[in-house]
Formats: structure tokens, sequence, C-alpha cells
């Protein structure tokens, strides 16, 4: 764990260091917020309740939902074919550090950054701004919970993904892929509660929806329960599970293959 | 006229100050803290064509600034720069018709582009008639059988064809000035010495003026009749290689492990190679990283091997390298008056 | 000085042989192609979904807003596949690998972008044009050459929009070493151009009208289209507007590339 923890540290203060990039990413959420609003507000202009959700609840979940994208926005697979590109990958494996909690660590001190550069004016945003109601209960608790387990997944995913890197030489357009696959199945950009019910109950059980979904349901609809909360937080600890032990097993195949074919 | 003309040129940078640990990080955002940097300060010389210089100092001495002020990249902050007649700066594209530019580290080549198409591109961007390309074409395939090369991939080049790519590349338009940084970075002695006499034979063809950037004396002194030395924005020498190439030639630095070293170890040494070889022996004696003494050789006053043997037979010693003198020592013996 | 004519000649030689190199990538080419092909996809899916759940929004109907899309997507286009390279400036910058570009005898913009000439963006114009030739039988819009024209000048100047604001938030590299989220922004906003400029008041629509006009991206061009008759004379500056924010960007490269010192000494 010592040896881990300076990376997050190192990654946290990189994020503040661009004190430019820092206020820009603040100001870019505040502005999506506000589209987001009038985008929303004339929608809702025809009905009170669409899909079983108030404005309030989908403009939160819209507003809450593009500061927790920025959040679990890992770059765990742009940083690993950074690396390859470079020919650093050499560097980390002779150290005696483990690739995967490294990327891990790392990733987490970008996290911390995005949390204060994003949570904190967004929550200033949604609750004085603009004015969001939001409700009380046993989600709120859960959140932090959700939110780390939703971390893990999108990691391992995005790790998964940068491992392919160790194969091919060209895996940019696998990571736009997953890029738009994730942000679409996961309920980043719309309620689940928009797409048509089949779909729905195909992806209640997809690792996607795990991420965005899961904690912002917590977020604000908090006051469900806990026999909403607690299976919608065994999927995902199910897959962040599956997902960082098979992201584990990758790696050691795909180390293999980098051995063999030379650093 | 001179193909370059400088004049007092100087070149300034601000830089922000930054305060160090986790606070002065969050400070900083908040900060507007600035000093300036004298990267050139007021240097003047003059290159006529077909010369070939070396233009070498230290890192931070203000070599690239210079070269990127030659090049039209940065604008001089005082002081004039011409080359051929014009202001650099305010003639980029013009410029850049009658220059070639090789950076060692990175290629101006197409990546993923087969050899012969980079150069075929280069031949539209530089509208070179075919007559001159063929020819050009034919003499590199003589000078480093550039064709076996033609369908490969530039990504795909060991180093040292890429960097024989690169020269060649940089040629092709029959440029008054070639840039040349670090040309020979990271390759072995052979291609070094391939690479070397390619470039003198580029010149010799067409008198091409040669600026060359390096760490390497290796290059310096199989290529330049002339050098400028800077350092901290200043030049210390201007002149004949001939005159350093004595300074550079005569010094090695004998690197010892020394067996049970301890805080009387430099010391003894001292003492003991004043007894054999005299007091202007112009050997210095220093302790540079953990358990490593430092010799250096003045080989004018004492042969490299009459020191080696003597301490070899007085001393236990573990390991033993021995280095010619580094470009950093040479600029500070220049800079102590030793060229006078 | 180089001639346009002899611009683009250059380009075509420069992106056929780029073009075959990257073919060579077949796994890659593919999974992009069909990844950007779900994509658009995916992105005009859930576009129809929020609005499907409306009668319509702001007063225009499910249809007239597919074709807005559709005109939005054939509009982004040109920007994806031509000026892809603006997303790794600030990778050059902080590498150093920018300073190649000042020592041809060419427009830095243009040998900087000639570099990288996005396939899978084909694609997403591909599904554009199928997507706009539809909305149009649905709605029964009346193509004379005279309104075919308009839609080329009209498409044109709408891409300059759109090339314009993603390049000159690319150009905070050179100042800023974290620039990405400028760009992000920028990106990010391109998102809402579909969208009526109606919904938003005040400060917002001045803001998307005449400071980062997204509205010129798909929304004030295609009124010329599909309300004719209630068009505003704004919209008949499209083309106008394309050019000078064109040339703003382009005044912002140019300070950009002035500026930039380079790494080391």
């Amino acid at each position: 764990m010592r040896i881990y923890l300076p990376i997050a540290r190192a990654t946290f203060m990189v994020g503040l260091v661009y004190r430019f990039g820092f206020l820009f990413t603040i100001i870019g959420n505040v502005v999506y917020l506000g589209v987001a609003y009038y985008l929303w507000k004339s929608i809702y202009h025809y009905s009170e309740v669409i899909r079983g959700l108030t404005f309030n609840e989908t403009f939160l979940y819209v507003g809450v939902g593009s500061a927790v994208f920025v959040l679990l926005k890992t770059y765990a697979d742009w940083f690993i074919h950074y690396e390859i590109r470079e020919g650093n990958i050499a560097n980390y494996l002779t150290k005696p550090v483990d690739y995967q909690i490294y990327n891990l660590f790392a990733n987490l001190g970008s996290l911390l950054v995005s949390l204060l550069a994003i949570s904190i004016p967004t929550a200033i945003m949604l609750g004085l701004v603009f004015r969001v109601k939001v409700a009380f209960g046993i989600g709120l608790v859960l959140f932090p919970i959700g939110l780390f387990l939703a971390f893990l997944i999108s990691f391992s995913i995005d790790y998964f993904i940068g491992l392919m890197g160790f194969y091919s030489e060209s895996v940019w357009g696998l990571s736009i892929t997953k890029e738009i696959i994730v942000t679409v199945l996961s309920g980043a950009l719309i309620p689940l509660q928009f797409f048509p019910d089949a779909i729905q109950r195909v992806l209640y059980w997809l690792p996607f929806q795990a991420i965005y979904h899961t904690p912002l349901m917590m977020l604000t609809r908090p006051n469900q329960g806990l026999n909403v909360f607690l299976p919608m937080m065994a999927i995902q600890l199910v897959w962040a599970v599956l997902l960082f032990i098979a992201a584990r097993l990758f790696y050691n195949q795909a180390i293999k293959v980098l051995r063999i074919a030379g650093g | 006229m001179s193909l370059i003309h400088i004049d007092n040129l100087s070149k300034d940078f601000r830089i922000l100050n930054r305060r160090e640990g986790l606070g002065g990080a969050f400070r900083d955002l908040f900060s507007g803290d600035y000093r300036t940097i004298e990267a050139v300060a007021g240097i003047s010389f003059d290159i006529q064509p077909g010369e070939i210089v070396g233009y070498i100092g230290p890192n931070g001495a203000g070599k690239s600034t210079t070269i990127k002020m030659m090049t039209g990249i940065l604008k001089p902050s005082g002081g004039i720069i011409e080359v051929n007649g014009r202001a650099p700066y305010d003639n980029r594209i013009r410029q850049a018709q009658i220059m070639g530019v090789v950076f060692g580290q990175r290629t101006q080549l197409w990546w993923d582009l087969p050899v012969i198409e980079s150069f075929k591109i280069l031949r539209e961007i530089y509208k070179v008639d075919q007559k001159t390309f063929d020819r050009h074409m034919n003499m590199f395939n003589d000078l480093v059988g550039l064709g076996a090369l033609y369908s490969q991939q530039v990504r795909t080049l060991s180093l040292g064809q890429r960097m024989l790519c690169d020269i060649t590349a940089s040629f092709l338009h029959n440029p008054q000035v070639v840039f040349l940084d670090e040309p020979t970075i990271g390759l072995d002695i052979s291609i070094k010495a391939k690479i070397r006499s390619v470039i003198k034979e580029l010149n010799s063809e067409r008198n091409t003026t040669i600026i060359l950037t390096t760490h390497d004396l290796g290059d310096v002194e199989a290529l330049c009749q002339r050098i400028i030395i800077i350092d901290k924005g200043k030049i210390l020498y201007d002149g004949d290689i001939k005159k350093v190439n004595a300074l550079f030639g005569a010094y090695r630095t004998l690197k010892l492990q020394i067996n049970n070293f301890n805080e009387k170890t430099i010391q003894t040494l001292t003492d003991k190679l004043c007894e054999q070889f005299g007091t202007e022996n112009g050997i210095t004696v220093a302790e540079t990283e953990e358990f490593w003494t430092d010799v250096t050789i003045d080989q004018a006053r004492t042969p490299l091997s009459d020191v080696l043997n003597f301490v070899m037979s007085n001393f236990k010693v573990d390991d033993v390298r021995i280095l010619e003198i580094s470009m950093e020592n040479v600029v500070r013996k220049v800079y102590d008056g030793a060229l006078g | 000085m180089r001639s346009l004519a002899e611009y683009l000649r250059l380009y075509l030689i420069i992106e056929t042989q780029y073009i075959k190199a990257r073919m060579q990538y077949r796994a890659d080419f593919i999974i992009s192609s069909i990844g950007m092909f779900f994509s658009s996809l995916a992105t005009l899916g859930v576009f129809w979904v929020i609005l499907g759940t409306v009668p319509n929004l702001a007063g225009w109907s499910l249809m007239e807003m597919i074709f807005i899309y559709a005109f939005y997507m054939i509009a982004i286009s040109p920007m994806q596949i031509l000026f892809d390279h603006a997303w790794n400036i600030r990778f050059h910058i902080q590498q150093g690998t920018f300073l190649k570009y000042y020592f041809r005898p060419l427009n830095m913009m243009f040998y900087y972008m000639s570099e990288m000439f996005d396939l899978k963006g084909l694609t997403q114009l591909a599904v554009g044009i199928a997507l706009l030739v539809y909305a149009s039988i649905q709605l029964h819009l009346d193509w004379t050459l005279i309104r075919v024209i308009l839609l080329l000048i009209t498409l044109f100047s709408a891409a300059l929009v759109q090339i314009s604001i993603i390049v000159a938030a690319s150009c905070a590299a050179f100042w800023v070493t974290n620039s990405y989220p400028v760009l992000g922004l920028a990106w990010k906003l391109r998102e809402f151009s579909p969208y009526p400029m109606s919904i938003f008041d005040g400060a917002f629509r001045f803001a998307f009208t005449y400071v980062i006009p997204i509205g010129f991206v798909a929304f004030y061009p295609s009124q010329i289209f599909l309300r004719p008759e209630q068009v505003s004379p704004l919209t008949y500056f499209s083309p106008l507007i394309g050019v000078g924010l064109f040339a703003i960007t382009y005044w912002i490269w140019t300070k950009g590339v002035n500026s930039y010192t380079g790494t080391g000494s």
C-alpha cells in the first residue's frame, strides 16, 4: 500500500498543477448543466411526468449524471495505449509493482481531482441555482459505496481495453467504440427509464448500467429502499469482482505476448 | 554576403515560479508570479556558404533557442538575425524553401508511409523538378543504398536507417543550409561513421552550409572546421576547431572503483601521483559518485597509460572506466579561460 | 506562395498515401467503422427516444427534428474527417514534436491537419446523408435545383462553423498545459446543436447564436428548408458566419503558433 499511495498523490497533484484545465473543467460542467436544464425543461413542457419521472428527477439525474460521468471517466485505456506507443511499458514491468494496482491508484488520483473540480460546483449549481430538490433516503448513504464499485467496473473495462494494445498496434477504434457503447447503455446520457421496456430488462443485467445508472439512482431517488438498492449493488459487486479478475487474467496472457514480441 | 548574419541577438522568456508541495500546488492555482530568463544574451557571428559549423554547449546554454531563431520559429527579443538576407521569423514559408532541418530524436518523414512516398511528397512540397529529383535520389542510393528502403514504412526502419533517410531527405530540395540536431544520437559506431561521411559528402556536393548541434564530440571532430561554443546565452568561443581539439583530445577521465575506499583515499592518491609524476602533472582527483574516483588527466603533460599503470600497481582497483572529457568540462575549461 | 489548387492537389497526394497506409490496419479500420456506425445510430437513437416522449419540441415535429439531426450529422463530418488531428495538438506540443511543422514551406495548419484523415467519419457522413434523404421524403420536401445548391452552401458553412469551434478550442494547447477540458467542452456542446434554439432563452440563446454559434451548425440553416416562411434574417447570414468564424479561428491558430516556444532551451 505504501508504494501505491504516492502514485495516487502524484496524479492528484498533476491535476491541480494545471490550473487552467482545472478551472475549465468546472466551467464546462456548469455550462453543460445549463444547457441540459433548458433542454429538459422544454421536453417536460407538455407533461409533468414522462416515463415515470418528473422534471425534477430527470434533471437531477442528468445533472448529477454529468458530474458522475466525469468522475467515472477513467483514462486507463488511453494511458496504456500511450505508454505502449512511447515504448515505456518496459519501465513498469521491470519494477516490483503490480501493473493493475498501479494503474488503479494512478486513476484514483485523477478521480480525486475530478471530485474537487466537479462535484462541489455541480452540487452548488443544482442546489442553489437550479433549485433542484433532493430527497433523502438510504440511497445517499449507499452512494459512496456504489460510486466506488462503479469506479472499479469502469476502471476494469478500460484497463482491459488498454491491455488489448499489447496485441495490436492500433486499438483506438476499440476504445472509441467502447466509450460509445458504455455511454449509451449505461444510462449516462439519459435515464434508462426512457428506453423501451424490453431493452431495459436486458440492460439491467449488463455491467454498463452498474457504472452510471445504479449510483445515479442512489442520488436521485434515494428513498427507494434497500430492497431496490441491495440487488443493484449486488450486481455491481459481482461485475466489479468478475471484471477485475478477468482483467487480471487477461494481463497474464497479454504480458506473454508482449514479452515474445519485444518491448 | 554571409549566409547567416547574427548581430547582438538576444531572447528572453517568462517562466511561472512554481511552489512546492500540495499546498504550493493549490496556491499556484491563483498566483501570477513570473521570472524572466535570458536564454540568449547578445550573441554575434557570421556563417559563410559551405561551412560546416559545430554549435555546441551544455544543456540550457541557449543552443536550441538560437537554432529556433535561425529557423524562424522564435522571434528575437533584440538584435539582428538574417538568413540568406532575410529575417527568418518574418518569412517562414519562404525561408523553409532554402532550409533543411533534421532532428535526431524525431523523424520529419511520414511515419506510416513507405520511404519513397515520403520523398515523393517532399518533391511536391518543395517543387523539385523531376530531373533534380531523379539525380538526387540516385545520389542518395549511391551514398546510402536508399533504394533498398524505398518500400519500407518509416516506422519499421531501424534508428540508423531512419536517420539516413531523414538526412538525405533534408538535402532533397537543394537547401542552402541544413540544421542537424543530434544526428547520431543513440547510434552505434559504424552507423555514426557512415552518417558522418554522408554529411561530409552532401556538404561537398552542393556546398550546402551545415549547422550541427550535438553533444557528441566525435561528430564535431569528424565534421566541423569551425565551432561555436555557447553557454548561459553567451558565446564563449568561435573559431577553428584545432585549438579546441587540442583541449578535447588531450583530456581523459579515468574512473576508478578503488577497493577499501575511505575518506583518506583521495588525498593519498593525489599525494602519490605527485610523488610519481611531479606536482605539475596535470592530474586532478575527485570523488564524483559514491565509491567512484575520477582521475582527470591532461595527456599533454602525463600519458594516460602511465597513470593507469601506476594506479593499478599501487592500489587495489575493482573497476575501471576510461572516458573522454565531457562537454560540460570542456565548456567549463573554456569558461575558465583555457583558450585564452 | 501556393495557390488553392496546388494545395488541393498536394492534399490529394498526401491523403491517398495516408489512406493506403491506414488500410493495412484492417482490424482497426473495420472495428472503427463499425463502432462509428453504431455510435451514430446510438446517439441518433437517444435523440429519437427523447423526442419520442413528447408530441413536439418547442413546436418542432419529430420528423423535422430528424431532418435537423441529419443536417447536423452531415455538417459535423468534415470536421471529423479532415480536422481530426486537432485533438492531438496538445500531445505534440507537450512532447516537442510540434516543431517539425514549422520547417516546411507550407501553411502550418494545412500541413498539420493533412497528417490525419479519419476514414471512420465517412460512416457518419453516410448515415447522415441516408437520414436526410429519409426525413426529406417523410416531410415531402420539395427539392428544386436552387434549393439543392442552397443546401450545399449551408452545409459547407455549417461545417466551417463546427470546424472553427473545435479547432479554436484545440488551440488552447498552445498556451495552457492541461487544455483538454476546453476541447472537451467544445465537443460536448456540439451535442446540443440539433436542438431548436427556441428552447433556450436569454444568455444561453445569445451565447449559442453569437458567441459559440452551435446554432449555426444545424438549427438555423435547417430552417431554410423546413420553415422557409419563418426564416429570420439571421439564417441567410449562415454562409458568412462560417467563413468569418473560420477566419477568427485561423487568427487564433496563428497567434498560438507564433507564441509557441518549444520545450528545452
